[in-house]
């Protein structure tokens, strides 16, 4: 005879940026089922109704603070490809260097100050590696911890460079940047990245230079390269190594093994005539679904984007295009498992379901050969995915630090591209029409959809990466990513369910944007609602 | 030691990012130079559910004091008044909200959203958005215009969309270590010593300014934002070319105009059709004048300042 079933209502899970509530039912101490819920609403895109068309460069940055270069760059695509400007290659490599050092930003950030923080709970006080933890990544006072959080402010004065501040700068706009950087201006952003470099990256994150992690190619590489000397296996990423195998993060955190990415960085002299339909073949991290059961790979479209909203709080037909969505908000958001429980919607991809989104997801489809010769190509996680056999939450935090390297190195190649003396601007002509644009923030596949009609905003949808990964129940009742992955999660304590902490920011999900991406309602019915 | 307590409402997030970039004093600082204990916090603190359910009913009940609460996001009210879009840890976020407001010795409310309104609360309001003591221009928000807390002052509002980090720890220390009787606030509960200067106040721009030299497009190394592209930084307090962002620059000094996010307007205009990076003329005179200068005499100045503007105003002034 089997347990019971423990249910257990986790309000908030907290540090996943952003209020997410989980209810899990726990059986003989495991997982069985999940829910997750996004509590905020925030009416992103009724907002941007009828506002000017470049109203999205101001707003869309504020729907999450801590990808805003990320939306900022999605804002301007969309509107490069609705009113088919043309953006000089300088501006391109200044987008994609602001979305880069943004992103390099959010490894220490989340690293220290969100995920390995949980390493420290008193539930490892058992781990022969938990003292060093503790000594390394305690909350504010950790060794570790507070060279991290603090050097993680560093790359975004690059963006600061560009932009004027981060977060929150608009200076990407339709036909390229606001900004035209000077000599002192690269110089400086080049030492920024040393500095990063020298200490941090080298010395506490890996323990050996670039250069050396660069030659990592596969799953017994990497093993190798942890034995081969006690720097290795003591740097923040071999502690992290040995005590995630430890306490059983490779065990538990799988999901739907299914994997979407846009693609990112739109190579400076392939796309500056940007259209919807040349942007796969123009950017350097190539976009894809990878099927884990199936191993296969093949490009994604964003024409088989769905949506559905039959457990969210939305009233209206399900399995919608992002375009056509008429959107409609309930106002009244009772929490019911079995219907409706979230803000977020259920995304879905017309062939293939349930995708993952995010770092992961990025490195498995790096991993493919289904791209341009050119396109960048990595296959180690791929690799690991397949030896490891699965995902895990050790995985997927794994895949997100792995990046940081690879991102840095294209920020080199940006700044000795940049050609101070050619231009950073073509005024565009405005005219109506339909933009998309698309971009990977640091957590996952995040774009745009845009209808501008007599001069002002149509309609503004965004798909958020957290809105793949932490949406409902979908309309054929499968689980969303996150819910689906905590499915087997061990529960060793249920007053301190460290474990369900683990899986929902090994994705890092960012709820701040989710929860109002997708929204709506019509304008009557919000007219009742209005403040005076 | 100072106990701290930092919740988001109808946030994004970008002040608690904004904060985690502060350099004097750092966020690690405020707990390890200046003994302030942060209870939790959305994004870094420790307890998750009930542990952290149990720690919020110990403040409100008082068993627990709240030296410092810092509210980020706008207190959301929709729909029809009950805050059931933004619940956490079990109910509305604006009832937590106003029992720890209760309680608090002060209150601070970081960026636009917690002290305006901000972005959320751009018409048509969908969440019914307020901030703490203000909509937009209005006094009163989700607290009443009369609310003080319990050491006798109103919401020290610190606004910018974000705040700058600077300003965000300085306050907190300053509130923490007992200066608060130095605080002067202005009529919107801003911090005098950071929101009396202009943010034209130490712009590189400056002289294309006095001489009426104008960017007249996106990517030009010289010329002022003022004329053509909606710069706000002439009637903006804020001290962001004197507090440099992120150690480096301010937004005017890179190329992109002032979008006034320190006062209670932004964004400006609603963000309607034909108002975003574009002045607001009329018959080629800016709408929106400096702060204490009429139009007669705007005028006159124009035409001085260009007879007098030198030739190399004109070009690349801050060179490749
Ligand atoms: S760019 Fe803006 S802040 Fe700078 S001088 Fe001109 S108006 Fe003033
Ligand atoms: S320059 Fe203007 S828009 Fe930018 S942060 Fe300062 S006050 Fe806000």
């Amino acid at each position: 005879m089997s347990a019971a079933v423990q249910t257990l209502d986790i309000s908030p899970v907290g540090r996943v940026e952003g209020d997410l509530d989980v209810r899990v039912d726990i059986q003989d101490g495991v997982v069985v089922n999940a829910w997750t819920s996004a509590e905020l609403f925030r009416g992103f895109e009724i907002i941007l109704r009828d506002k000017d068309p470049q109203a999205g460069l101001v707003v869309t940055p504020r729907a999450c603070g801590i990808c805003g270069a990320s939306h900022l760059t999605c804002a301007a695509w969309a509107l490069d490809t609705a009113w088919r400007t043309t953006v000089p290659r300088n501006a391109i490599l200044a987008r994609n260097l602001g979305q880069i050092v943004e992103s390099i930003q959010s490894l220490p950030r989340h690293h220290y100050g969100l995920f390995m923080i949980d390493y420290t709970n008193k539930n490892y006080a058992s781990s022969p590696f938990y003292e060093e933890a503790v000594k390394r990544w305690a909350p504010f006072t950790g060794t570790n911890y507070e060279v991290g959080v603090t050097i993680s402010g560093r790359p975004v004065e690059i963006y600061a460079l560009l932009g004027g501040q981060w977060p929150h700068s608009s200076y990407m706009v339709p036909g390229g940047v606001m900004c035209a950087p000077t000599l002192t201006d690269i110089t400086r952003a080049w030492s920024i990245l040393e500095h990063f470099r020298r200490n941090w990256m080298e010395p506490m994150w890996l323990g050996c230079s670039l250069e050396r992690y660069e030659e990592i190619r596969s799953y017994d590489d990497f093993m190798a390269w942890l034995d081969e000397r006690p720097e290795h296996a003591n740097s923040d990423l071999g502690l992290f190594w040995r005590m995630s195998l430890d306490i059983g993060l490779d065990k538990y955190g799988r999901g739907h093994g299914r994997y979407v990415s846009w693609g990112y960085l739109p190579h400076e002299d392939r796309y500056n005539k940007p259209t919807i339909e040349n942007r796969n073949a123009s950017v350097i991290m190539k976009s894809g679904v990878y099927d884990g059961a199936a191993d296969t790979h093949k490009l994604m479209d964003q024409s088989f984007t769905r949506e559905d909203v039959g457990h969210a709080w939305y009233d209206e037909p399900g399995h919608l295009h992002p375009f056509d969505r008429t959107t409609k908000a309930i106002a009244k958001n009772d929490v019911d498992h079995d219907a409706r429980y979230s803000w977020s919607v259920a995304v879905t991809h017309d062939q293939d379901g349930r995708l993952e989104a995010g770092p992961l997801s990025r490195q498995l489809i790096a991993g493919g050969r289904h791209g341009e010769s050119w396109q960048h190509y990595d296959p180690l996680v791929l690799d690991m995915y397949k030896k490891m056999g699965g995902a895990s939450v050790m995985l997927r935090h794994f895949a997100r630090m792995h990046e940081g390297v690879k991102l840095y190195r294209e920020a080199e190649r940006i700044l000795r591209e940049f050609r101070l003396k050619d231009s950073w601007y073509e005024k565009p002509t405005e005219r109506d029409g339909r933009g998309w644009g698309a971009t990977e923030a640091i957590r996952g596949a995040l774009c745009h959809w845009i209808e501008v009609e007599k001069g002002k905003i149509k309609n503004y949808q965004i798909i958020a990466p957290t809105t793949w990964n932490v949406g409902p129940r979908s309309n054929d009742g499968s689980r969303g990513p996150i819910e689906e992955a905590l499915i087997g999660t061990p529960i060793a304590d249920p007053h301190d369910p460290v474990e369900v902490g683990h899986v929902c920011r090994s994705y890092d999900s960012c709820l701040v944007c989710t929860v109002h991406a997708h929204d709506a309602a019509t304008g009557e019915q919000l007219a009742a609602f209005r403040t005076a | 030691m100072a106990n701290l307590l930092w919740l988001q409402g109808g946030a994004c997030s970008g002040n608690t990012m904004s904060f985690l970039n502060a350099e004097e004093p750092s966020a690690c600082d405020l707990v390890t130079d200046f003994g302030i204990n942060v209870l939790w916090h959305p994004s870094l603190g420790m307890e998750l559910g009930e542990n952290l359910q149990r720690m919020l009913r110990a403040l409100t009940s008082g068993e627990m004091p709240l030296d410092i609460f810092v509210f980020e996001g706008t207190v959301v009210n929709a729909p029809n008044g009950t805050g059931q879009w933004n619940r956490f840890a079990g109910r509305p976020m604006k009832d937590w909200v106003a029992d720890l407001c209760k309680v608090a010795n002060f209150v601070v409310a970081i960026g636009d959203c917690a002290t305006y309104g901000g972005i959320p609360a751009v018409a048509p309001n969908p969440s019914e958005s307020v901030g703490l003591q203000f909509l937009k221009r209005a006094q009163g928000g989700a607290l009443g215009a009369s609310y003080r807390s319990k050491a006798g002052l109103p919401v020290i509002n610190v606004p910018g969309c974000p705040a700058h980090p600077d300003w965000i720890t300085q306050i907190v220390v300053a509130v923490a270590t007992g200066r608060a009787g130095d605080l002067t606030l202005d009529e919107f509960q801003r911090p005098k010593t950071f929101f009396t200067s202009f943010t034209q106040t130490g712009c590189t721009r400056n002289m294309h300014f006095a001489y009426k030299v104008s960017a007249t497009e996106f990517g030009q190394r010289k010329g002022c934002l003022f004329y053509d592209l909606g710069c706000r930084g002439p009637m903006t307090h804020s001290p962001c070319n004197r507090i440099l962002w992120n150690r480096q620059s301010s937004k005017t000094r890179a190329g992109m105009p002032c979008m006034g996010c320190t006062e209670p307007e932004f964004p400006f205009f609603d963000l309607n059709p034909g108002t975003v990076f574009k002045t607001q003329t009329v018959m080629g005179v800016p709408k929106d004048m400096p702060t204490g200068v009429d139009k007669t005499g705007y005028i006159k100045l124009t035409a001085a300042a260009k007879a007098a503007s030198p030739a190399w105003a004109e070009s690349d002034i801050f060179v490749v």
